[in-house]
């Protein structure tokens, strides 16, 4: 069984890796938004066309 | 700290207030052009109302007024017994080649006296020296070729040359008197970088290099204009008659993307000219210490042309966007007709650019120990390279014999066709802009240890930006460019630009930030590899032969206009040559700026020799 001490260190590792995917992908989905909707190009939930 | 407070932190004010003084002079100076010349045209206007009546009696000169292109016959043209176009194709090249690096060079110059000053690390301020040296052979051979460009323009081009000076009218006495300036400003930067070195005198000198940087982008924004007005003319009507100001002709609809593309291209053009400077004396040089020095300034030089290569594709991209919003024909004409196979060729040259800037990294990565860590990555950046370099050359439809047609079935291979498409080439383009920052990064960090607490963070945050950013570019590559309609597949290349951007950005930002304060690792200057060396000198031939290429693809989608739609081209020249004899036009002007280079290099070495005292002269001494 882990010590504390490591099993603290992974937690934080795993919450790291979480936390920086989670803000890097809500980025890159929400520019894709952005930027079609900016060329009158909107995007559906799923980024298909619209039209 | 926001960002804005970091932005005008107390050291970072001086830089913050000579961008602002750099981005304010121009705008004066330009505005002020603008409205000299206006005012001289708005005078002449006035002046022409009143004396209208006069002029119209006056044989001769009532055709002055308005002045509309001219309709010339084959006749017009002087025939001096050999190919008016290739003269001025040479002479204008030649001219384009030596302004960009003259212009490009004091540019970075003035950043890297700026940084030996805030650092007080002599060597920036000897580098800056050096490469200004170099600059001030090529500003003569600049100027002896604008001269003679001027003389074979008014000679083989008289009626063109005329309606051009109508047009533009005082904005070229303008143009001169900044030459006048730009002469005074680069001597006296240059002659008095030893007599104002210290203290406020540097300030003064820094000063001198900001004016001499302000009137050297005036000018590239003049001279701009008038190529952009042959292009997309504006403020005349459609028998060339101008109906506006000066402001109205030069404000085309390619000013601006010519503008940032021109700028940006100088840049990583003088680095790569300065690059092998450096590669030649480092080659050259006898003892360790110059070798040192040399490695040191090629470095630099490197660091320079791949920072500002690296959005150049996206200002490439823009002006062919505006390009196709100005005229689709003017865009099919270049990317869609004969001139779509030198896109091909643009590919092969940028990809020499790409690799050799990342086999200089990784080269120079050896320099100290620190490397280790990231060398296991090299052989999957280099994978990558060179699968995508093979997808981006690939063209969409071979040229083929009927039996070779008939054994593959048509024009199209059934693989290899759907790669010679753009949805393909964005993907490859954008993952070797990637894979080059990603060694660049790699290259940046080799000589540091990280010692912030969010280390950890940071870098999952940069791998995520990576990996995901890499996904997106292949996602909207292949499920919009070849699923979805034409317009979805044109507007999700904007998006796999801002992703590549989104990596750029993020990088440097994540890295000044987390390598602030870092431990710093011994680098061995001076012990980087001969072959490293060569690296950096095919980096200028690349970059010369590419500004000859696509220099020759802008000017070519005129087609048979000398101001397209406004004044035809009727010379015996008014065609869009085979395709091998625009490369071997390419090709002759390159290798003649080469050699203009390495006469240059040989200049600036002369100064540094000096002869020994014959032993008849000491003899008669004593």
């Amino acid at each position: 069984m882990a010590s504390p001490d490591i099993e603290v260190n992974l937690n934080n590792r795993v919450y790291t890796w979480l936390l920086a995917t989670i803000l890097v992908v809500c980025l890159f989905y929400g520019m894709n938004h952005v930027i079609m909707s900016m060329q009158g190009l909107p995007l559906n939930f799923d980024l298909t066309p619209v039209q | 700290m926001s960002w804005p407070s970091m932005l005008l932190a107390k050291q970072r004010l001086p830089l913050l207030g000579l961008v602002v003084l750099y981005l304010c002079a121009i705008a004066l100076i330009t505005l002020g052009a603008s409205t000299i010349t206006y005012a001289a045209t708005e005078t002449a206007g006035v002046a022409a109302e009143v004396t209208t009546e006069s002029v119209e009696t006056s044989a001769g000169f009532r055709d002055r007024l308005p002045f509309p292109a001219p309709k010339l016959q084959r006749e017009d043209y002087p025939n001096i017994g050999f190919s008016s176009r290739s003269i001025v194709w040479v002479i204008a090249q030649m001219h384009l080649f030596f302004a960009a690096f003259v212009l490009a060079v004091p540019l970075f110059v003035l950043v890297i006296e700026w940084i030996g000053v805030k650092t007080g690390d002599e060597r920036y301020d000897d580098m800056a020296h050096e490469c200004m040296k170099i600059s001030m052979t090529a500003y003569s051979i600049t100027a002896l070729f604008g001269g003679t460009l001027a003389f074979a323009l008014f000679l083989l081009y008289p009626q063109f040359m005329a309606y051009m000076m109508n047009v533009f009218d005082s904005q070229v006495l303008v143009y001169a008197f900044l030459f006048f300036a730009e002469s005074g400003f680069l001597y006296i930067y240059y002659y008095s970088w030893y007599r104002w070195r210290f203290g406020n005198s540097k300030w003064v000198h820094l000063t001198l290099g900001l004016m001499l940087n302000v009137v050297g982008t005036t000018l590239l924004l003049l001279a701009n204009a008038w190529v952009t007005f042959m292009m997309a003319p504006s403020g005349v009507d459609d028998a060339g008659v101008v109906t506006g100001g000066i402001w109205e002709i030069m404000r085309g609809p390619l000013w601006n993307p010519i503008n940032l593309h021109r700028f940006i291209a100088n840049i990583a053009f003088g680095g790569a000219v300065i690059g092998a400077y450096a590669a030649y004396k480092f080659l050259s040089a006898t003892d360790q210490r110059a070798r040192a020095h040399y490695d040191w300034m090629g470095y630099t030089a490197n660091f320079i042309a791949v920072l500002a290569f690296l959005p150049l594709p996206f200002a490439g991209y823009w002006l062919m966007a505006e390009i196709y919003a100005y005229s689709q024909q003017m865009g099919i004409t270049a990317m869609g007709g004969i001139l779509a196979w030198l896109f091909i060729v643009q590919a092969v040259l940028i990809g020499t650019i790409l690799m050799a800037s990342n086999y200089y990294l990784w080269s120079g990565m050896s320099r100290t120990a620190g490397s280790q860590r990231y060398t296991w990555l090299i052989k999957y950046i280099a994978a990558v390279l060179v699968v995508c370099f093979l997808i981006w050359v690939t063209p969409h439809t071979l040229i083929l014999s009927a039996a070779e047609m008939k054994q593959l079935g048509g024009s199209n291979h059934y693989l290899l066709g759907p790669l010679g498409i753009m949805p393909a080439k964005n993907i490859a383009v954008n993952l070797m802009l990637i894979f080059t920052f990603l060694s660049f990064q790699l290259f940046r960090r080799a000589d540091k240890e990280v010692t912030v607490a969010w280390a950890g963070f940071g870098n999952a945050l940069m791998i995520c930006i990576y990996i995901v950013a890499i996904i997106n570019i292949i996602f909207a590559g292949i499920y919009y460019g070849y699923f979805t309609n034409t317009v979805y597949k044109v507007g999700s290349s904007v998006m796999q630009v801002v992703s590549t951007l989104i990596v750029i950005i993020a990088g440097v930002t994540i890295d000044t930030l987390m390598f602030k304060g870092a431990n710093k690792l011994p680098s061995q200057w001076g012990k980087v590899s001969n072959r490293s060396q060569y690296a950096l000198f095919a980096l200028p031939v690349a970059f010369t032969w590419l500004m000859a290429l696509m220099g020759y693809v802008r000017s070519s989608v005129r087609s048979h206009w000398h101001v397209y739609t406004v004044m035809k081209d009727n010379s015996p020249d008014n065609f869009i040559p085979a395709i091998g004899h625009a490369g071997n036009m390419m090709t002759i002007v390159t290798v003649l700026f080469l050699l203009f280079v390495l006469f240059i290099f040989w200049i600036a070495s002369l100064s540094d020799r000096k002869q020994a005292r014959p032993a008849y002269l000491s003899s008669d001494n004593t």
